[in-house]
């Protein structure tokens, strides 16, 4: 029997449960409006109810991320500020990009073209924090501009009409280009490429088999071992429930993802 | 044939009166029935004998009594006829124009417009025109540009309140077309001639005249602008549909697009501008900010969008609008750097910032797919679970 050690705490992935959930629902009701000229937009947004309903959903979604941000902010404020967790900042376990994931890129495209070994990657890799910095700075300036826009009567006491204008135009940019990432290079990057087709279930299950957390993350196995860390995480096999779980959940958002991008591709290119 | 009793000749200086209906019967009952031979009539004019129509000596047979007969009486409207495209086409020799009989009815029985038995009656006047102008093969005969346009008419807003509400004040063909004087729209003095049809409609909507007179719209065709609108560019004309219909109000801001091309386009941008793309009108479109019948040029004072008045105009919406609301520009444009500067550089950047990353991405990921295929078929990638990746890397 094959050891498992927790990768992902239970919160962690509640928090991403809920981070999936609000952005299907928001790329889902946005995406719409965004691409209004097409017609699978106006056969989509009659389909789910017309403008009142779309702008219900697209707002309890925005909510719902929003919560999911404050929640995860607080998370990160207590660990840094209360238990004064610095490896948050910076180090192995934080996701701060470092000089090391510029290193760790370079070795990745040498090995890509068969000019070196597989880099050794530890806990989060370069493109794992790209994601997480992508969605954290896409959840501020998609969600800052959504709020301006909600609110533009309260926010137009101090702010100019051009920033409506500019929130406008940024609001629906920046989420084609969080959507459009998410559903490839998130979706590639984390689950379709061939070595963890057709899906990674360790967001929905937390755990990691020993050999694949030593085959992919041979730099944090061999430090975990090193620093005696390795008791303190092993976890039981993840159920089958749980796994069957995360592979309906994961397939449902996968397909909506990709329905949706590529109705997205039909907009951008079909005209 | 004894008409007169007492047949002789040289006869005495007045004879009897000859009575037709001694012989026909039928036609002399039908005349009763009819305006002709109503006791109205005598009050209206001479009264249209027998001899009238037929004369005396020479009398003709039916066929061959014409409009000229009717011009005895009826001179100003046969003048108008003839000069109309009906009397026009006839004297060219179309045998299929109508003539006075066409649309009254025959002569005997005839009935005035005022009677609801009559085919000119206002209620009824649609369906006796479409006697011939619901023929679509007429209307390619003689080149007339609206060929179905009887059953335009029936589903328009005027024709279901003639039709259908039975309303004498909803226009029927003759309230726009004339009855008598019926003119082609290309002629400058038709009452549906580009120019005219203001005023036309203006019959009936005066009110919407006046404020449409008052227009940028009205005004550039009082001065003789071929392309400024008149009614039935944004209505249609035989299509006429209420105003409060969804498909309309969707309808009419691709109308005002056709000529106003860059504002359509900079609206489209616009979250006004797309939800109603999409189908749903609870958002502003063109004549919620302009204004319909009374647009105006923004730098009227009277304009409902004159900087002096867009705070007023924003909060018939948005109750909460100020100043600074106003000055957001519902026809931002963000390619002109002049007009708006910040989302210029907004649009710029969200363009390279999508491209940029699109582009890194991109191939970093279709280099890596290819590698991992080409890898796992030679078995030099990363080891599968279980696999030989367990012999190094020691716990």
């Amino acid at each position: 029997m094959p050891e498992y050690y927790l990768r992902f705490s239970l919160g962690q992935r509640l928090l991403h449960g809920l981070l999936m959930a609000s952005f299907l629902g928001l790329a889902t009701t946005g995406m719409p409006l965004h691409f209004n000229q097409s017609r699978w937009a106006i056969w989509l947004a009659h389909t789910l109810g017309g403008f009142g309903v779309m702008g219900f959903f697209h707002r309890t979604s925005a909510v719902l991320l929003t919560l999911c941000f404050l929640i995860h902010l607080a998370h990160l404020g207590h660990r840094l500020f209360v238990k004064r967790e610095l490896a948050v900042l910076w180090g192995p376990d934080s996701l701060v990009p470092q000089p090391g994931d510029l290193v760790e890129l370079g070795r990745h495209v040498r090995w890509f073209f068969g000019l070196g070994p597989r880099p050794r990657f530890g806990r989060y890799t370069y493109w794992e924090k790209f994601d997480y910095f992508a969605v954290f700075w896409g959840m501020a300036i998609i969600g800052g501009s959504g709020y301006v826009l909600w609110f533009h009567a309260f926010f137009s006491r101090f702010l100019p009409g051009w920033i409506f204008n500019v929130t406008h135009l940024i609001h629906g940019e920046e989420a084609l280009l969080a959507v459009g990432f998410i559903f490839t290079i998130h979706f590639f990057n984390s689950h379709l490429r061939p070595e963890k087709f057709p899906m990674d279930l360790v967001i929905f299950t937390g755990r990691v088999s020993e050999d694949d957390l030593r085959t992919e993350r041979p730099e944090e196995y061999e430090r975990l071992s090193r620093e005696g860390r390795l008791a303190a995480i092993k976890a039981d096999p993840p159920a089958l429930w749980l796994r069957n779980f995360g592979r309906i959940v994961g397939a449902a958002a996968v397909t909506v993802g990709l329905v949706l991008f590529t109705l997205i591709v039909f907009a951008v290119f079909g005209r | 044939m004894a008409c007169h009793v007492t047949a002789t000749a040289p006869h005495e200086e007045r004879l009897p009166a000859v009575r037709c209906a001694g012989c026909h019967a039928d036609p002399a009952a039908a005349v009763r029935t009819g305006v002709h031979g109503s006791r109205a009539a005598p009050s209206r004019g001479p009264v249209a004998t027998c001899a009238a129509c037929h004369g005396t000596h020479g009398v003709r047979p039916a066929a061959e009594v014409g409009v000229g007969a009717c011009a005895t009486c009826h001179g100003a409207q046969v003048q108008l006829y003839r000069d109309g495209v009906h009397g026009r086409s006839r004297q060219r020799g179309n045998s299929e124009a109508a003539t006075c009989r066409s649309c009254h009815g025959a002569a005997h029985a005839l009935l005035a417009k005022s009677d609801p038995g009559a085919p000119t009656y206002h209620l009824n006047l649609p369906r006796t025109c479409a006697r011939c102008h619901a023929d679509p093969e007429l209307a390619r005969r003689y080149n007339i540009p609206v060929g179905n346009v009887y059953q335009l008419y029936m589903d328009s807003i005027h024709g279901r309140a003639v039709s259908r509400s039975g309303l004498l004040v909803a226009a029927n063909c003759s309230d726009c077309h004339g009855a008598h004087d019926i003119r082609p729209p290309a002629e400058p003095a038709s009452r549906v001639f580009r120019a005219n049809v203001p005023s036309t409609c203006g019959g009936c909507h005066a009110g919407v005249l006046q404020e449409y007179q008052g227009s940028i719209h009205g005004r550039q065709v009082a001065a003789g602008n071929p392309i400024a609108p008149v009614c039935i560019d944004c209505h249609s004309a035989h299509q006429i549909r209420r105003v409060e219909g969804e498909a309309w109000k969707l309808e009419i801001v691709r109308e005002c697009g056709t000529c106003h091309v860059e504002s359509l386009k900079t609206y489209r941008d616009t979250f006004h501008g797309k939800v109603t793309a999409l189908g749903f009108t609870r958002v502003a479109r063109c004549s919620d900010c302009h204004g319909a019948h009374t647009v105006r040029p923004a730098i009227d004072p009277a304009s409902t969008v004159n900087p002096a008045n867009r705070v007023a105009t924003c909060r018939r919406c948005h109750a909460g609008a100020n100043e600074n609301f106003a000055q957001y520009d519902p026809h931002a444009d963000p390619e002109s750097r002049a007009r708006n500067p910040w989302l210029y550089h907004a649009a710029r950047f969200m363009r390279w910032l999508l491209v940029g990353t699109f582009s890194f991405f991109g191939v970093h990921t279709a280099v890596w797919g290819l590698r991992s295929l080409v890898g796992r078929r030679h078995g030099s990638g990363p080891a599968p679970p279980g696999g030989p990746g367990g012999e190094d890397g020691g716990a």
